[in-house]
């Protein structure tokens, strides 16, 4: 019944984004801007329930026959990706409009543009079309990096792009690869053939690559670290929720999808996830910026996600997308409540603030949920999302238990230890004596000493705040979000509902 | 002649990499624009590139009708890596110089 309208959920947002550079008016943009994400967020919702009573739903654009059409597909998978990263953008775009970076030329018009991208690239099952969105996700996302933030914008556009580009040429390319093998890009008839043919698996392996790139996957993670520290931290906690996770979204499903089972290269994988946990939760140390102390934890987020990829049993796959949703909601909470200290105060450098415990005590105690969360300690959802995964790991065999379990918990405790040096260089300690307010003309002022009644607003604060008590609900509903985890995991171990739905 | 697109496409890479080594921005792009290149001709040779008939209504000949499909990847392809070219000009324009990491003149306060 509602097959058809699949598409819709990423025409929308290309519609209204040009709409947005139309109509000027700052109501009607705002509206826009937030009530988009919104609609959509309510959308996936609709679809989660739908997939209660059928998994999969397909529509051919254009009414096609199969095969030949280009699919849309939805399971729970997607619908639950779309869910959460419509709400974490709906988050976001608030605070967008609260920092006043929404008056930045054509910025709510970017920002739905990309979302638009980024559910076109959950719903398709057509690794060309993939590609697609995925450029119409980074284009937006070039012009952002280039409007908003710090001055290091300015070196730092052109890494992003540069290294996005080069990848984005290697997914091409890999794409091409997987249509001279295996003479079809759809998914659904790619189902299990590059467990079977080597040659199709080489191609595959190029298109993942790519992929992981864009993830931000040790070895190739050095430009995710530097780029997005470097915009505001409203595109940062846009970046981080939609477009790592579109990534690992993409590498969950072809990977799973095309081998059926595991690849022939899976040590690999085991390898390659167990590093990038382990640089990423102890390179957090050398760090004196939130931002960028942030933007090291999401290295590391990406290896505990994809770590349910390299046990690929039924219960790993279900926590590694738990431990996705956990993280896009907590990394956005950690953003934009670093976000709304650095609008408050002028700078995000450890040394430049002290004593915010006592200063604002309220922000203070949300951001330390989400550093808990962050790190996996009760009460919040990251305690689930790596409980999930050590027990994953326990029950997929003897060496997968010692090794993972072990990797997972030194790098929890790296990662405590260098999160505390956040904590303590910016909440403890003596007061601020000077800041930098916030200036219309130069962006941020000269330092000033620091009046006694500058707090952090509460409306600034607002949004982190709904992202923490969003992990928090995480927390307290688990038993209610593990089923929906296994749910979506089951749709990447049983594809034949897939192929049915799209090659009817 | 089927060695013709292999080798092209080799030599496209080789310049392309060695073109995005260099410091400027503007040589970066230009590397950037063979990588395309070179995609696109893996892309085409992806359909076999002996048909050469164009798959076209009342012309179709199934023997030796050319693979539209990745034609039609080509041509996506190539109108996305000319947008891109057109945005990084823009970005080796503005920006901060890199040969002598003079900052550039926003208006706004540097602050490191």
């Amino acid at each position: 019944m509602t097959a058809p309208l699949l598409p819709l959920l990423a025409v929308l947002p290309l519609t209204v984004a040009a709409v947005a550079v139309l109509v000027r008016g700052v109501v009607v943009q705002r509206v826009l801007l937030i009530g988009t994400p919104a609609l959509v967020t309510v959308a996936g919702v609709l679809l989660l329930v739908e997939h209660q009573s059928t998994p999969v739903i397909a529509h051919n654009v254009g009414a096609f026959p199969a095969g030949v059409s280009i699919p849309f597909v939805s399971d729970t998978f997607s619908a639950l990706m779309i869910t959460v990263t419509s709400f974490t953008t709906m988050v976001t775009a608030v605070y967008l409009t609260l920092t006043g970076e929404d008056r930045l030329r054509f910025v709510p018009a970017l920002a739905l543009m990309m979302s638009g991208g980024v559910n076109g690239a959950f719903l398709t099952g057509d690794l060309f079309n993939l590609f697609v969105f995925i450029e119409v996700m980074l284009l937006p996302s070039y012009a952002l990096i280039a409007v908003t933030g710090t001055w290091r914008r300015l070196g730092i556009g052109r890494l992003f792009v540069v290294v996005n580009l080069t990848t984005s040429t290697i997914l091409l390319l890999g794409v091409g690869l997987v249509y001279a093998t295996a003479g079809t890009v759809n998914l659904a008839e790619l189902v299990g053939v590059a467990g079977e043919d080597p040659r199709v698996s080489l191609a595959i392996s190029v298109v993942l690559l790519a992929l992981g790139v864009k993830a931000g996957v040790v070895p190739v993670h050095g430009w995710l670290t530097r780029s997005y520290p470097a915009t505001s931290s409203a595109v940062m906690a846009l970046f981080s929720a939609v477009h790592s996770k579109v990534a690992l979204y993409a590498i969950y499903r072809i990977y799973s999808t095309t081998h059926d089972g595991e690849a022939a290269w899976a040590p690999v994988l085991a390898v390659v996830v167990g590093v990038t946990i382990m640089v990423g939760a102890y390179s957090t140390f050398g760090e004196h910026i939130m931002r960028r102390a942030l933007a090291w934890q999401m290295v590391s987020g990406v290896g505990h996600i994809l770590l349910g990829l390299a046990l690929f049993t039924e219960l790993g796959l279900a926590a590694g997308i738990f431990y996705m949703i956990h993280h896009i909601i907590t990394m956005g909470a950690l953003i934009l409540t670093s976000g709304a200290i650095e609008q408050t105060y002028g700078s995000g450098r450890y040394e430049r603030l002290a004593g915010l415990a006592r200063r604002d005590p309220w922000v203070a105690a949300a951001y330390a949920l989400a550093l808990l969360s962050i790190v996996g300690l009760p009460p919040s959802s990251g305690f689930f999302g790596k409980v999930g995964l050590m027990q994953a790991s326990a029950s997929a065999g003897a060496w997968q238990a010692w090794t993972f379990i072990t990797i997972i918990s030194v790098a929890a405790l790296g990662s405590l230890i260098a999160l505390q040096k956040l904590w303590s260089g910016v909440f403890w300690g003596p007061q601020m004596e000077n800041y930098r307010p916030d200036s219309p003309r130069t962006g941020r002022g000269r330092r000033v000493p620091l009046p006694k009644d500058v707090r952090i607003g509460w409306v600034i604060a607002a949004p982190g705040a709904v992202l923490v008590v969003a992990q928090l609900a995480m927390f307290l509903l688990a038993g209610w979000l593990i089923p929906l985890a296994l749910r979506a995991s089951a749709n990447l171990t049983e594809l034949t509902p897939y192929a049915e739905a799209v090659l009817g | 002649m089927t060695w013709v697109i292999p080798i092209t496409i080799g030599v496209l890479v080789a310049g392309a990499v060695y073109l995005m080594l260099q410091r400027g921005m503007v040589r970066i792009i230009f590397g950037l624009a063979l990588l395309a290149h070179a995609a696109n001709l893996i892309l085409l040779s992806a359909g076999v590139s002996a048909w050469r008939g164009e798959p076209l209504g009342d012309r179709l000949d199934l023997e030796t009708a050319a693979d539209p499909l990745p034609q039609a990847f080509v041509l996506t392809a190539i109108v996305i890596a000319f947008a891109i070219t057109v945005f990084m000009l823009a970005l080796a324009v503005i920006g901060h110089n890199d040969d002598t990491k003079r900052m550039p003149e926003t208006g706004e306060f540097h602050d490191r």
